[in-house]
């Protein structure tokens, strides 16, 4: 198989912040205006590197919000997100845990840094990803896939080189704990100084890398902590060497071919579609979540 | 950043461009930060401004301390106290920006200008105007006589995407009810209209 072809590897951008807890990096869509659907079906990644918050008795977050057309995931690294929504599920995100929320129709939630880790303060980092919804499932039913660090597949790199988390579809043999609605690869890799992983991932898949810690070469390109490596739709194999211990979040997705209309918080087919999202969030027909 | 302006009134009226560049002449528009304050009560108004981008609001304080939102400014609304700008009367609201926002400053002489120069202007003023005593006539009945159901119906009608702009603590200033109100009025919509899948 040939190489994948790097396209860029990008330095985090100018962080903002998304409510007053997440201080965030945005890779796509609008951090290096590289299009909406350029890494489709992933519409939009924020990444929130690693940052000290100093203690608080009030949780820091993201009040309640609605969300129609596509679905969150996010994976904490440190620190722990408390999130409820308004299908009645509640839960906290542990550090290495994943949460997979299909928003589809609609569904109101909230984000806070759990109490516990807010009183005490310290380092967060953490990730969360869009991930776009085919016309055909936009309108299912909302649901909620809450995955411990335990129930994510592993696979052992040998000579204990580290391990391969498998968090939607497979890595040789091993199957992701997340169901998808399109075809998705994403694990989070852990490697050890010196220790070399290779992926081969379909060419037409939209191909992505960050390195959420540590620093490795990829196909013989350095790439450090924070980066976010962009690969072009050319070639299937990517060959990783860890320079030191490594973390990094690998994303691929057979792209959804769709036209794509955003806004704030939804994200649909049609100019029409988000008209109506508003009028329904408006008319409470998303259900009802105390802020 | 004026060109946003342009495109507004191109919408609205018969206007060349030679036109527009002649009564957009010495027209400033600005950037600004959220929370910007563009006017404070008992200060003079000297212009009306032009939203280009962003959002402004008009707020009453009154002695405890709390505001009354008078307006919200969206995207090619025109914010300003009449009261100090036609009549040169100290203000009674504070104007400023809840979003980072893109502000055109209309100062009075444009207006005269432009009533000069593009022969329909005039009627398109008075339009505006006529339109805004009706939004204000509409506003003093709901908070005179309607429910708070009514006024966030009305509400979300007139500013579909406002609910996702500002904090709810605002939204129900504006209506002249409680955020617990507001709240109550959400969740009572949520049990009528919510049907699960």
């Amino acid at each position: 198989m040939k190489a994948k072809t790097i396209q860029q590897i990008l330095p985090p951008p100018a962080p903002h912040m998304v409510g007053d807890g997440f201080r965030v990096h945005n890779f796509f869509p609008s951090g290096y205006y590289i299009g909406q659907s350029r890494m489709s079906p992933f519409f939009m990644m924020d990444y929130n590197s690693k940052v000290d918050f100093s203690p608080r008795e009030t949780p820091r977050g993201v009040g309640v919000h609605p969300h129609r057309g596509f679905e969150t995931m996010t994976i904490a690294y440190h620190g722990k997100i408390a999130h409820n929504d308004s299908t009645g599920n509640s839960g906290v995100i542990g550090e290495g845990d994943v949460q997979w929320m299909t928003a589809a129709s609609g569904i109101l939630h909230k984000e806070y840094h759990e109490e516990a880790f807010s009183k005490k303060g310290g380092p967060f980092q953490m990730i969360q990803l869009w991930v776009n919804l085919p016309a055909k499932d936009k309108m299912s039913k909302p649901k909620y896939q809450p995955i411990t660090n335990d129930q994510l597949g592993k696979y052992q790199l040998p000579n204990d080189g580290g391990t391969v988390e498998v968090i939607a579809g497979e890595f040789k043999g091993v199957k992701g704990a997340a169901s998808t609605f399109t075809p998705v690869e994403m694990y989070n890799v852990k490697l050890k100084k010196d220790n070399s992983v290779s992926f081969d991932l379909p060419e037409n898949f939209n191909t992505g890398i960050l390195v959420v810690e540590g620093s490795v070469k990829v196909n013989g390109e350095n790439a450090p902590a924070d980066n976010f490596i962009l690969f072009k739709n050319e070639g299937e194999t990517i060959s990783v060497e860890a320079a030191e211990h490594s973390i990094l979040f690998v994303i691929s997705g057979e792209p959804i071919n769709e036209p794509i209309a955003a806004y704030g918080p939804f994200l649909m087919n049609t100019h029409e579609e988000l008209e109506q999202a508003l009028e329904d969030f408006n008319k409470g027909k998303f259900g009802y979540l105390e802020d | 950043m004026l060109s946003q302006l342009k495109k507004y009134l191109h919408n609205k009226i018969k206007i060349t461009d030679d036109q527009f560049d002649l009564i957009a002449k010495g027209l400033v528009s600005k950037k600004i930060k959220k929370d910007t304050q563009l006017l404070r009560e008992g200060d003079i108004c000297s212009q009306v401004f032009f939203v280009a981008k962003g959002l402004l609001r008009a707020y009453t304080i009154d002695s405890f301390g709390k505001i009354h939102i008078i307006q919200f400014g969206p995207e090619d609304a025109w914010v300003s106290d009449r009261n100090s700008f036609y009549f040169n009367q100290p203000a009674m609201f504070y104007i400023d920006a809840v979003e980072d926002s893109e502000v055109v400053y209309v100062p009075k002489d444009f207006y005269e200008r432009a009533e000069k120069i593009i022969p329909g202007f005039t009627n398109f003023s008075v339009m505006i105007l006529h339109n805004f005593i009706r939004f204000m006539q509409k506003r003093i009945s709901l908070l005179l006589g309607a429910t708070a159901e009514q006024r966030y119906l009305d509400f979300i009608e007139l500013y579909p995407n406002l609910t996702l702009r500002v904090p709810q603590w605002m939204i129900a200033s504006y209506l002249g009810i409680t955020p617990e109100s507001l709240s109550r009025v959400r969740k009572e919509l949520a049990t009528k209209n919510f049907k699960p899948r």
